[in-house]
C-alpha cells in the first residue's frame, strides 16, 4: 500500500448520514489538514466574509438605533413616508412591500439555481441564476425610484427632512444605500457567474460555485430582512 | 485501512512567472508579497519616525524648528499615530509576517486564493498613497489626533480640516478593504490548507497568534469602517451622525442631534480589537522566538493557545476603557473595568510561560533572542501601567496625560516593534539565505531596547505629575509646569532622536547583508518548524519541491532526552 | 470527491420554505397597522427571527453543516448583542441628558406628512 503524502482522510461515515454533534465537533477541530471538512476553499472563504459584512451592518444599524433612540426630535413615520398614493387611497410601504417580495422570490429562485448546480443540470442553473440577476436588477431600480421621490417629490436630504430629526434622511440614504450597492454587486457577480457557467469554465467541478454565489445572495436577502424590520416597520 | 485522495492542495495552480513585472510586482507568491508589506510598511514607518522626531524636537527644544507650527505638530501627531497603529504594526505584523509564515510553517504551498492575496498588497499600497497624499493636498494632512475624535475633526480650527481628514478616512476605508482581503485569505488558509500531519494543536504559536488577530481584524475593522463613512458623510453630505448641534467661532452650524460619543463608542470598537490586532501576532512570534533560542520547548503550549483565543474574544468587551471621561453612561465604567481587569489574565499567563520557558533553559544570547527578552520586559512594564489606566478612579487624573502616552508607546510602540526586529532578525536567513550582520544586529539592539526604556520610563513621571498630552507649548517652566519636566522633556528628546537613528542604521543592514552578509544554511537556528525545512533557501515557488511534507509531532520539540540533537524537525517520524 | 455532508435535498424543502418566507413577510407587513407598543415592536422582531432563521438555516443550508462550520458562523454575532445592548443603554442615556439640560423647544409629536403635493 502506497501512502501518498499529503492526502485528506476520507471520513469514515457515510457520506449522507450527519456524524454526531459533539463528536463531529471535537474531532474536526482536532483533524489535521482541514477543519471544515468538505469545504471547498471558495465557500469558507465566502462565510468569513460574510460574517465581516454582517458586523458592517450591524454597525450600521447600530448607529441608526443610536441615533434615533438619542435624538429629541420625533422620528418620522416610514408608514406615511414610504406610502403610495393607489386610486387615492394611501397605501402604506406598499413599495417596500413589493421590494420584499421581489427579494424573497430572488432567494427562491437560487435556491433552485443552487439545486439545479448540484443535479449538474447546467442550463437550469444558468437560466435561473439570470432570473435571480433580473429580479434583483428591479429591486434595485425600485430603491432607485424611491430614493428619487423622497428626494424630488419629498424634500429628503441627508442633513434634513421636513418629517422630523433630521437624520432619518441620513440614516436612509446611508443604509439602503450600501445594501443597494451590495445588491447591485450581486447582480454583477451573478452575471458574471452565468456566462462563465455557461461558457463551460466550471464543468470539471462539483458546481459548488453556485452555491457560493447563492450563499452570497441569500445574505444580501437577509440584510434586507434586517433593514425592512427595524428602519421601515419599526 | 481509510482511503486517499489527493487533497486541493496538490493540484494547485502555482503561479509562474514570466516576466519582471509578474514575478516581482504583481508577484502571487506568498514570500514576494510578504516582502512588498514589510517593505511598503518600513518606508511609512520611517516616515513616521520622522514626524516623531519633530514632535520630540517641539516638545523639548521649543522654537529650535520655527517650521514646527501648532498646525504642523498637530498634523505630525496625527499622522505618526495612523501610520504607526496601522500601516506599519498592522500591516507589517499581518501583512508581512503573516503572509511569509504561515503557508510555510502549515506545509502549503500558497496561500489558497493567490490572487487576492496580491490584489490585498495592492489596494495596501493606495491606501498609503492616499494616506501620503494628504501632505500634498490643500490644508494638509488632519491634525485631530490619530482617534480623529468628532465635532473637531471636521471642524475650522483642526488643521487639514478641508481635505486631510477626507484623505484620512478615505485611506482608512481602502485599508479596510485591504485587510479584508488578506484576512479572508488567512483564515481560509489556516483552517482548511494545512499539510498532512498538521493538526491545529501542531501548528507554531506564531500562526495561532496571528489566526486570532487576522479574526480579531476581521470582526473589529467593520466598525472603524462604518465611522469613517458616517463622519465622510457628516463632512462631506452635512449629516448628523456625530455632529450636535453646535456652535463654531460664532456661528451655529446647520448640524443637529448627532452625538460625538457614538463615534467614539464605534471607534473604540474598533479599536481596542486593534491593538491586540498588533499585540497577538507579535505574543506569537515571541513564543517562537524563545523556544527556538533557549532550545527548550514552550513551557504550556495548551494554554497560550487557549490565552490567545480568551484575550481574542475578551477584547471586544473592554473598549470603553478609553472613554472613562468621555462623558458616557455612568456605570459603563463599572462594567468596562471589571473585564479589562479581567484580560489581564490570560495576557499575565503568557508572561508567565514565557518566564518558565526560559527558566533552567540553555539560553542562546543571539540577536533574535535579545529581541525577545526585551520584549518580555518592555510589554510588562507597559501592562502594569495598563493596570493603573484600567481603573476608573486612577485613570480620572491620568487621562490624557504623559501616562497614557507611556503606557500605550510602551506596549505597542516598543514591545512590538522589539518583536518585528526580533523576527526580521530570525527569519531574513531563511527568506535570502544569508544572515543579517551581528555586530550590527547588537548595536542596533542595545541602542533601541536602552534608548526606548530612556524614552518612556520616565515619561510616566510626567503623566503623574498632570503634564498633559497633544500639548503644542511644552517647555515653559510655570506653577503647572516644573522645571523637572522641563529637563525631562530635553532628555527624553535627546533620547529619542538616537534610537531614531539607529533605525536608519538597521535599514542599512537589511539592505547591506542582501548582498554583503554572511551565507546561512537551511536552518541556521536549529528550529523545528517547517519553515525551516523547505528543500531550498531561499524557497522556490510552491515552496516543496514535489511532496508537500508530513508531520509528525508538535512545533516544540527541543531538547528532547534521548535524541542527538538538540531539536527534532516536527517532519520527522517518530521512533517506535 | 471529498466526503461531505450531502449539499443536495429534495425540492420540496426550499419551496416551502420559500412559501414560508412569503407568509411571514405578510404578516410582518401587517404589523404596520398595529399601534406602536409592546406588541408592535415583539411581532416585529419575532418575524424577523423567524425570516433570518428560516434564510440561514435552508436557505444558506447552515442546518445542515457540520457544527464547526456553524460555530465559525454563529459565534462571532453574539459578540455583536454586547454592542448592541451598550449602545442602546447610551444612546437612552444621551437622549434623557439632552432632555435635561436642553428641555426648551423640544417637540413631542412628529410632524404630519403633507398630503398636499404627493403625486401619484
Amino acid at each position: 500500500m502506497t501512502c501518498a503524502v499529503g492526502v485528506e482522510r476520507k471520513s469514515v461515515q457515510g457520506a449522507s448520514e450527519a456524524p454526531p454533534l459533539m463528536t463531529s465537533f471535537s474531532a474536526d477541530w482536532g483533524s489535521d489538514i482541514s477543519t471544515l471538512k468538505g469545504v471547498p476553499w471558495g465557500k469558507a472563504m465566502m462565510w468569513v466574509f460574510l460574517v465581516s459584512d454582517t458586523f458592517i451592518f450591524t454597525c450600521f444599524l447600530v448607529g441608526y438605533m443610536a441615533v434615533r433612540m438619542s435624538t429629541v426630535e420625533p422620528w418620522p413615520n416610514p408608514s406615511e413616508v414610504f406610502a403610495l398614493q393607489v386610486f387615492g387611497n394611501s397605501v402604506p410601504l406598499l413599495l417596500i412591500a413589493i421590494m420584499t417580495f421581489i427579494l424573497i422570490s430572488s432567494s427562491g429562485t437560487m435556491a433552485m439555481a443552487v439545486n439545479m448546480g448540484y443535479q449538474r443540470r447546467k442550463d437550469a442553473a444558468t437560466s435561473l441564476i439570470l432570473v435571480t440577476a433580473l429580479l434583483g436588477a428591479m429591486f434595485v431600480g425600485m430603491q432607485a425610484f424611491e430614493w428619487s421621490k423622497l428626494i424630488l417629490d419629498e424634500g429628503v436630504r441627508p442633513w434634513s427632512n421636513p418629517f422630523g430629526a433630521p437624520q432619518f434622511g441620513a440614516v436612509f440614504f446611508m443604509v439602503t444605500g450600501f445594501h443597494g450597492l451590495h445588491v447591485s454587486a450581486g447582480v454583477v457577480y451573478l452575471l458574471t457567474i452565468a456566462f462563465r457557467l455557461r461558457r463551460g469554465k466550471y464543468d470539471e467541478s462539483n458546481f459548488e460555485i453556485v452555491e457560493i454565489t447563492g450563499l452570497y445572495w441569500h445574505f444580501v436577502d437577509l440584510v434586507w430582512v434586517f433593514i425592512f424590520a427595524l428602519f421601515y416597520l419599526w | 485501512m481509510t482511503e486517499f485522495e489527493a487533497p486541493y492542495q496538490e493540484t494547485m495552480d502555482v503561479q509562474h512567472p514570466r516576466s519582471w513585472i509578474t514575478r516581482y510586482w504583481f508577484s502571487q507568491d506568498h514570500k514576494v508579497i510578504a516582502v512588498q508589506y514589510g517593505v511598503t510598511a518600513i518606508a511609512v514607518g520611517l516616515v513616521a519616525l520622522v514626524l516623531s522626531g519633530l514632535m520630540r524636537i517641539q516638545i523639548g527644544f521649543p522654537g529650535l524648528l520655527p517650521f514646527i507650527t501648532p498646525d504642523i505638530y498637530y498634523q505630525a501627531v496625527t499622522m505618526h499615530g495612523m501610520i504607526m497603529v496601522i500601516f506599519l504594526l498592522t500591516a507589517f505584523l499581518l501583512g508581512a509576517f503573516g503572509n511569509f509564515c504561515i503557508p510555510l510553517m502549515l506545509g502549503a504551498r500558497d496561500m489558497v486564493f493567490p490572487f487576492v492575496n496580491m490584489l490585498s498588497y495592492h489596494v495596501y499600497l493606495l491606501s498609503v498613497v492616499v494616506l501620503m497624499a494628504s501632505y500634498f493636498v490643500p490644508g494638509g494632512p488632519t491634525g485631530a489626533g490619530w482617534t480623529l475624535y468628532p465635532p473637531q475633526a471636521i471642524l475650522p480650527g483642526t488643521p487639514g480640516v478641508d481635505w486631510g481628514i477626507v484623505t484620512m478616512l478615505l485611506s482608512l476605508i481602502i485599508f479596510v478593504v485591504a485587510f479584508t482581503m488578506g484576512g479572508l485569505n488567512y483564515i481560509t488558509t489556516i483552517l482548511q490548507a494545512r499539510t498532512r500531519g498538521m493538526t491545529l494543536m501542531r501548528m507554531p504559536l506564531t500562526v495561532w497568534g496571528i489566526l486570532m488577530a487576522t479574526v480579531l481584524g476581521l470582526l473589529a475593522f467593520p466598525a472603524l469602517f462604518v465611522s469613517a463613512v458616517m463622519m465622510l458623510l457628516d463632512k462631506l453630505v452635512g449629516t448628523s451622525f456625530f455632529m450636535p448641534a453646535i456652535v463654531s467661532f460664532g456661528q451655529p452650524l446647520e448640524y443637529s442631534g448627532g452625538s460625538p460619543l457614538l463615534f467614539q463608542h464605534l471607534f473604540w470598537f474598533f479599536g481596542h480589537p486593534e491593538v491586540y490586532i498588533v499585540a497577538l501576532p507579535a505574543f506569537g512570534v515571541v513564543s517562537e522566538l524563545i523556544s527556538v533560542h533557549s532550545r527548550k520547548n514552550i513551557f504550556g503550549y495548551r494554554m497560550m493557545v487557549w490565552a490567545l483565543v480568551a484575550i481574542g474574544a475578551l477584547s471586544f468587551v473592554v473598549w470603553a476603557h478609553h472613554m472613562y471621561v468621555a462623558g458616557m453612561h455612568p456605570y459603563f465604567g463599572f462594567f468596562f473595568a471589571t473585564t479589562t481587569l479581567i484580560i489581564a489574565v490570560p495576557t499575565a499567563i503568557k508572561v508567565y510561560n514565557w518566564v518558565l520557558t526560559l527558566w533552567k533553559a540553555n539560553i542562546k544570547l543571539t540577536v533574535p533572542m535579545l529581541f525577545a527578552l526585551a520584549f518580555i520586559l518592555t510589554f510588562v512594564v507597559g501592562g502594569l501601567s495598563g493596570l493603573f489606566l484600567g481603573n476608573v478612579i486612577i485613570d480620572v487624573p491620568l487621562s490624557d496625560t504623559y501616562f497614557v502616552v507611556a503606557h500605550f508607546h510602551m506596549v505597542m510602540g516598543v514591545a512590538p516593534i522589539l518583536v518585528i526586529f526580533g523576527g526580521i532578525y530570525h527569519w531574513y536567513p531563511k527568506l535570502t539565505g544569508r544572515m543579517l550582520n551581528n555586530a550590527l544586529g547588537q548595536l542596533h539592539f542595545w541602542v533601541t531596547f536602552l534608548g526606548t526604556y530612556a524614552v518612556y520610563y520616565p515619561m510616566h513621571y510626567l503623566g503623574f505629575i498632570g503634564v498633559p498630552r497633544r500639548y503644542y507649548a511644552n517647555g515653559v517652566e510655570s506653577d503647572f509646569y516644573p522645571a523637572s519636566a522641563v529637563t525631562l522633556n530635553e532628555f527624553i528628546t535627546v533620547a529619542a532622536l538616537v534610537v531614531g537613528l539607529m533605525q536608519f542604521v538597521f535599514v542599512y543592514n537589511l539592505i547591506a547583508s542582501y548582498f554583503r552578509g554572511k551565507r546561512a544554511g537551511p536552518n541556521p537556528w536549529g528550529a523545528t518548524t517547517l519553515e525551516w525545512q523547505t528543500p531550498n533557501t531561499p524557497p522556490d515557488h510552491g515552496n516543496w519541491g514535489g511532496t508537500l511534507p508530513t508531520v509528525h509531532r508538535w512545533a516544540y520539540d527541543y531538547s528532547v532526552p534521548g535524541e542527538e540533537q538538540d531539536f527534532v524537525p516536527q517532519n520527522v517520524e517518530r521512533r517506535s | 470527491m471529498t466526503d461531505e455532508p450531502s449539499q443536495q435535498h429534495p425540492i420540496r424543502i426550499y419551496l416551502i420554505v420559500w412559501g414560508l418566507l412569503f407568509l411571514i413577510s405578510a404578516l410582518s407587513y401587517m404589523t404596520d397597522f398595529i399601534d406602536r407598543g409592546f406588541w408592535r415592536w415583539a411581532l416585529i422582531l419575532l418575524f424577523m427571527a423567524l425570516k433570518a432563521g428560516f434564510i440561514v438555516a435552508v436557505f444558506m443550508h447552515v442546518r445542515w453543516e457540520r457544527l464547526a462550520l456553524m460555530a465559525v458562523v454563529l459565534a462571532p454575532p453574539i459578540l455583536l448583542l454586547v454592542l448592541v445592548g451598550l449602545m442602546a443603554i447610551e444612546s437612552d442615556y444621551t437622549r434623557s441628558i439632552r432632555f435635561e439640560y436642553f428641555a426648551e423647544g423640544v417637540q413631542e409629536e412628529a410632524l404630519p406628512v403633507s398630503t398636499s403635493n404627493k403625486h401619484n
